[in-house]
């Protein structure tokens, strides 16, 4: 049924393993051999991954705590303006700006803002959305979430070069070095 | 897993061995100390021990919870079935096993009930606003209540730890099978017992004034300070040489969770019932307020939050932080002063219309707290600080946080 295109530019090369003890152990190797622009698929969560491929903290908490700040700015700031300056309006007898009666607002609004923060920010840390991805369309990647551990290491990466990236994936003692092609549309 | 070691209980110290009998003995020398100081510093007020009495109804309810907060910790973590708890479960089963210590240390609040609770007062008593509690809020009833709290409480925290402390020499399973199924009950019998026990102990000082979230305002103070308790009593063992290793950064970033979620929980808590009175302006409701933010004691409740909710919000919203053991060691002890100082504000104003310090209060800090801490040194003592048998033990040792 792979009617996939083949013909495209090298996205990447990749190697599966069979265990993830193997797995880990070469994505240690890559991570030391200075590669960054690589990734590697398993079909469940590998603990020490992290580590193991040298994985940074993420910034997604920075851009929560942005998110979270400009919720709370704008629920006190609309609440101020709207009640206290734009229509002033006094509810049961209340301050016009009443700290106790905005805090619901003015936690909801931090409350979703940075929900969405988190949200949107982990898809554009992601690279996400998009609608296909060379690896998709390779058929020995298939198993990726069955029962084979994948390390791809891309092309655009510094360090790449089809020959000696070729011999050092060979070199990790995975089943085949597999060649991933850019999909050209027809 | 190649770079990855998984310690073992080999790897450290698992007993109090050499240790126990010193911090016993140091712990009750402070305990003993500190009571009686409290004793000389109450009686030289002469008020016939009035503060003595608030102070020591304070205090009380700051070791009492962090119990209770130990009971309602296991219980939580059977119904979850989680794992990652297990490497110090033991520490949370001797501090919730002292609660027949507690029902000992309950006598004098109910000796001392006449001098801070006025429902004993007969003027309010007979009023006709209390017409329908006196068959409620009287001393027979007190008294009952508070064997009945103690006999559910220590029933389960017992059970726990005997239990517990039983599977480490066979390895029963159905131990933990039996935990499971019972941490449901355990769970509900003791928030009731917990609510109802913070309306008696607390609430009913004043007995014209009501919440029905008090008791959940209680729970979730007392619930924080039982973490920050167990983060400080985990690192002192560190310190010693004790539970090195088995214990990580991973179960360090958990207490952090734990302590950052429920100080965020007691916050929402604590607005949601100011809240409510503040909108509704109902003159019985907001008295209460009044008392607490007027003659100085409202710079006491702003104090608390901002110590007991917004700094430590901040202080702990990192992962970093939770990660970090001098960081968390900090927060752990401005928490346990914080969560005390809210607890100052909820209960002195109803001594002392104006705001004051009382060193009576600090010093019973000392001595119930020293007590509370050699009883749970004693059942500490003589068996493995680390349920060695318990089935998740091996989860728990390899535990990592996504």
């Amino acid at each position: 049924m792979s009617a996939t295109p083949r013909n495209g530019a090298l996205h990447a090369l990749m190697t599966d393993f069979e265990s993830p003890s193997q797995f880990m152990q070469a994505c240690v190797k890559v991570r030391d051999a200075g590669y960054r622009h690589w990734d590697a698929h398993s079909p469940f969560p590998v603990h020490g991954m992290d580590d193991a491929m040298g994985i940074r903290g993420t910034r997604l908490p920075w851009i929560v705590l942005v998110g979270g700040i400009t919720g709370f700015s704008a629920a006190l700031l609309m609440q101020w303006w709207m009640n206290a300056v734009d229509y002033p309006y006094v509810i049961s007898g209340k301050p016009l700006l009443g700290l106790p009666a905005n805090f619901p607002v003015i936690f909801e609004l931090t409350v979703l803002f940075s929900a969405f923060a988190c949200f949107f920010g982990m898809w554009g840390l992601n690279g996400m959305p998009r609608w296909h991805h060379p690896l998709l369309a390779n058929d020995r990647f298939r198993r990726a979430s069955q029962d084979r551990f994948y390390v791809v290491i891309e092309a655009r990466d510094p360090k790449f070069d089809s020959e000696r990236t070729r011999a050092f994936l060979a070199s990790l003692g995975g089943a085949v070095v597999e060649e991933v092609r850019e999909i050209v549309e027809a | 897993m190649a770079h990855t070691h998984v310690p073992t209980l080999q790897d450290t110290r698992t007993t109090l061995d050499g240790l126990g009998p010193r911090v016993f003995g140091t712990s009750l020398a402070i305990g003993v100390v500190g009571m009686l100081a409290a004793f000389g510093l109450g009686s030289a007020q002469g008020d016939n021990l009035k503060q003595f009495a608030f102070a020591y109804v304070l205090n009380f309810a700051f070791f009492l919870g962090v119990s209770l907060g130990a009971l309602i910790f296991i219980g939580i973590m059977y119904v979850t079935r989680a794992s990652w708890n297990v490497v110090i479960r033991r520490l949370a089963e001797v501090m919730a096993a002292v609660t027949p210590l507690l029902a000992l240390l309950a006598i004098p609040v109910i000796l001392l009930a006449g001098r801070v609770y006025g429902w004993m007062d007969p003027a309010i008593a007979h009023s006709h606003a209390m017409a329908h509690k006196v068959g409620y809020l009287n001393q027979g009833a007190f008294t009952l209540r508070w064997a009945i709290y103690f006999i559910v409480w220590s029933g389960y925290s017992l059970f726990y730890w005997r239990s517990s402390v039983a599977q480490d020499k066979t390895g029963d399973l159905k131990i933990t099978r039996r935990f499971e199924n019972l941490s449901g009950f355990a769970l509900m019998a003791t928030a009731i017992c917990t609510a109802l026990a913070s309306f008696d102990l607390v609430m009913s000082i004043d007995p014209l004034w009501s919440s029905t979230m008090f008791g959940v305002y209680y729970f979730s103070g007392s619930f924080v300070s039982f973490f920050a308790v167990l983060t400080l009593v985990t690192m002192g063992l560190q310190n010693s040489g004790r539970l090195t290793r088995i214990v990580s950064a991973e179960h360090f970033h958990d207490y952090g969770k734990l302590m950052f979620g429920f100080t965020f929980f007691w916050g929402y808590i604590a607005y949601s019932q100011y809240m409510l009175y503040w909108y509704a302006n109902i003159p019985e409701e907001t008295a209460w307020y009044l008392m607490r933010s007027t003659h100085g004691w409202g710079k006491v409740g702003l104090a608390t939050l901002f110590c007991t909710f917004a700094l430590p919000f901040c202080g702990l919203v990192s992962r970093w932080a939770k990660r970090n053991r001098k960081v968390m060691a900090f927060w752990a002890m401005w928490i346990i002063v914080a969560q005390w100082l809210n607890l100052y504000w909820v209960i002195m104003p109803e001594y002392s219309e104006h705001a004051m310090f009382s060193p009576a209060a600090v010093a019973l800090f000392l001595g119930i707290g020293g007590l509370w801490f050699a009883g749970v040194t004693r059942l500490a003592m003589g068996n493995s600080l680390v349920p060695t048998r318990d089935p998740r033990l091996d989860e728990s040792l390899r535990f990592e946080n996504a």
